[in-house]
């Protein structure tokens, strides 16, 4: 049965014909994906307009939408305030934590495009199989491989070496934000340096370019737009990270997230919660838009 | 080749709707569901399998459990609108008559079926039990179970039971044990504990230069701490000798570590504080009917479930913690710890650091309180 037809058999009565053929300007498309579209709306927008009206609330109160103040911003901005030092650390640290894995998953992205071969296929799974496990246990591992008389203890021992003292400081929760984050930057470097024609390398070999010419006036251009969006991606996730500054670094440093947690948990305060997380979502959103404007979405999808 | 066409599709969508209405359903079938249906609200424990299972094939019930571990959060969940999902609560003390029943948060449990249970428990729990009543005594809040002592945990190995007990929250002023003790992070009894180790009482309006006073501590106590952490952390913490002693931990916090072997691992009430002469503060769980439109009948018979002895003594060591329980006070419940069980649960102390310890209370000007102390906690890196 066409869409003409179905319109015609279940409109009886003049009225209802002109909303039939409303519909029929719709495309079938946009019709059928409606329904799914309000529910994401629903879902997405709904929370998300939650904490936006909660950052305006008065201040320990529960409902939102009832009032309207910015005494909320006004005390996170107030020097008093040490919010600051957790946004900065947030911010610093995920900044490192970029910085060490663009150094660190380059290689093994080339590798993985240009040298494993078939054996590509199982660097990649054993990159990928940790997300299997959860974050929490793992990083639990971790703490049992640093803590006294742990793995990296018993073994130094052994060869009569002293124990690092590494657990439960700031050095400590970068390596933990550097070893989660790390397939979040080697997969769409990886991809990236995929899209880099051989032939052009060849090519370029050819007419007598360097190795370092050709890494740099060939590959990185070209991997670029993967190295960006690998390097957004890590930033984005480890600037909300909390999980690794709480196990394994005993909160020697306090992260943002975990001044969101607490103005929601011990605080009783969610408008403040809401505020820190509205201004979290600002420097977030806003890094990402300038990093977005400078990417060619049409490129890294092949279309061109 | 198969077709699939409009009639199939809404066939589809008819059967799905059945389906939901099957599980979510109109109101009154959603009614009929709450016959045989039950949430909890709670702290760790009460959500164990060895806990619920059996109370589940007793009712042939579906009982979901969610467990917390700060009471703000739970009653925050309440006041959120959650009141219409939840049948009971389990929170410290304090909450249930001074915030959630004037609050509306909670109703009151029929006096005659559940007061009896109060005279078979131990003695101080006795009625009419202070924290179970409401403000002016005349209704019955809540039944009681889990308690204990909390203030700090030491390794006697390293500070002895007597100095730790002797020299008290200074402990945690002595220079010489900065880098070597840890904080639990648990934020309401650290702010107890920052006044105490302040030499302040936590549970009265504070003047402006106590407030100072509970700064300059709370900077001090954050910046000498080697590691905040959970429970697990801690424990894990004291073993493997990266700290000797932590603040705020108690039976219910060192009982795992005692019951896994390291006895030497002990929760210690000091002999003296600001408190009216007391220096240490205890805790006990009130679990309360929650002022659901729809409470689930089954919520009432949970908690004359976990009255029977077999079910208190499951409760003491549910997964997770471990604790003693007012029902010990009956002997037909006592009689089935065993020497080890009441070893890790400190038995042997218990009555006298219960003595020395006021009961968690609400501080007045805990919002400030606790807005210093994480401003101190930020500034300790």
């Amino acid at each position: 049965m066409s869409d003409a037809a179905l319109g015609a058999a279940g409109t009886t009565t003049g009225e209802s014909r002109p909303k039939g053929r409303a519909l029929r300007g719709i495309p079938a498309g946009v019709r059928c994906a409606s329904p799914v579209a309000l529910f994401m709306a629903l879902g997405f927008l709904a929370p998300l307009l939650t904490v936006i009206g909660f950052a305006f609330a008065e201040p320990r109160t529960f409902t939102v939408f009832d009032s309207f103040t910015l005494e909320n911003f006004a005390e996170i901005f107030d020097p008093a305030d040490t919010v600051w030092m957790s946004f900065a650390w947030s911010l610093a640290l995920a900044l490192l934590t970029v910085v060490l894995l663009l150094f660190v998953c380059y290689p093994i992205a080339y590798g993985l495009v240009r040298v494993f071969g078939r054996w590509s296929s199982l660097v990649s799974i054993a990159f990928v199989f940790p997300l299997f496990i959860s974050e929490n246990v793992r990083l639990y591992g971790w703490t049992l491989f640093f803590i006294n008389h742990g793995v990296l203890d018993g073994l130094l021992a052994q060869l009569g070496l002293p124990g690092p003292d590494v657990l439960f400081t700031p050095a400590i929760t970068l390596f933990g934000m550097v070893y989660t984050y790390l397939p979040f930057m080697l997969f769409p470097m990886t991809l990236g340096l995929s899209m880099v024609p051989a032939d052009l390398v060849e090519a370029a070999r050819d007419f007598g370019a360097s190795r370092t010419m050709i890494w740099r006036e060939i590959e990185l251009p070209l991997a670029m737009p993967g190295i960006l969006i690998g390097a957004l991606l890590t930033f984005v996730l480890a600037a909300g990270a909390v999980a690794e500054a709480k196990i394994l670094g005993g909160q020697s440093v306090i992260m943002i997230s975990h001044d969101i947690e607490i103005a929601f948990t011990y605080s009783q305060n969610w408008p403040r919660g809401a505020a820190l997380a509205v201004l979290l979502m600002l420097v977030i959103g806003g890094l990402s838009m300038a990093v977005m404007a400078r990417l060619d979405l049409d490129r890294i999808l092949g279309r061109r | 080749m198969t077709h699939f066409d409009r009639r199939d599709a809404l066939k589809i969508l008819g059967a799905g709707a059945l389906a939901a209405g099957g599980s979510f359903g109109l109101p009154g079938a959603a009614f009929a569901a709450r016959e045989k249906e039950m949430n909890i609200l709670c702290w760790e424990g009460y959500n164990s399998a060895q806990v619920l299972d059996p109370f589940r094939e007793k009712e042939g019930a579906t009982v979901k459990a969610e467990s917390l571990t700060n009471d703000p959060t739970m009653i925050n969940r309440l006041r959120s609108g959650e009141s219409k999902v939840w049948d009971l609560i389990n929170v410290n003390n304090p909450w249930a008559r001074k915030v959630m029943y004037p609050e509306k948060l909670i109703k009151p449990l029929p006096k005659d079926e559940f007061m009896p249970f109060f005279d078979k428990m131990l003695e101080q729990f006795h009625p009419p039990y202070r924290w179970a009543m409401s403000d002016d005594g005349s209704e019955l809040l809540g039944m009681t179970q889990r308690f204990g002592p909390y203030s700090y945990v030491v390794n006697t190995d390293k500070i002895s039971r007597k100095t730790a007990e002797e020299t008290g929250w200074d402990l945690f002023n002595d220079d010489s044990l900065a880098g070597k003790y840890g904080i639990l992070e648990s934020d309401d009894w650290n702010v107890f504990n920052i006044f105490l180790v302040a030499g302040i009482d936590p549970f009265k309006e504070h003047t402006p230069e106590e407030m100072q006073t509970f700064s300059d501590t709370a900077l001090k106590v954050f910046k000498g701490a080697k590691v905040i952490g959970d429970i697990a952390t801690m424990n894990q913490a004291l073993v493997s000798g990266e700290i000797d002693l932590h603040l705020t931990g108690g039976t219910y916090s060192v009982s795992p570590a005692r019951a896994d072997g390291f006895p030497e691992m002990r929760a210690i009430t000091p002999l003296k504080g600001p408190m009216n002469g007391k220096g240490g503060v205890s805790w006990i769980e009130v679990t309360s009917t929650v002022n659901n439109p729809d409470l689930s009948p089954l919520a009432t018979e949970f908690l004359k479930y976990v009255q029977d002895p077999k079910v208190a003594h499951t409760v003491a060591f549910a997964e997770g913690t471990f604790n003693p329980v007012a029902q010990m006070g009956n002997k037909a419940c006592f009689e089935l710890f065993t020497k080890d069980e009441l070893d890790a649960i400190q038995w042997d102390s218990l009555e006298e650091e219960m003595a020395r310890s006021v009961e968690y209370d609400i501080v007045p000007d805990y919002e400030k309180a606790l807005d210093l102390m994480n401003n101190a906690k930020r500034q300790r890196s």
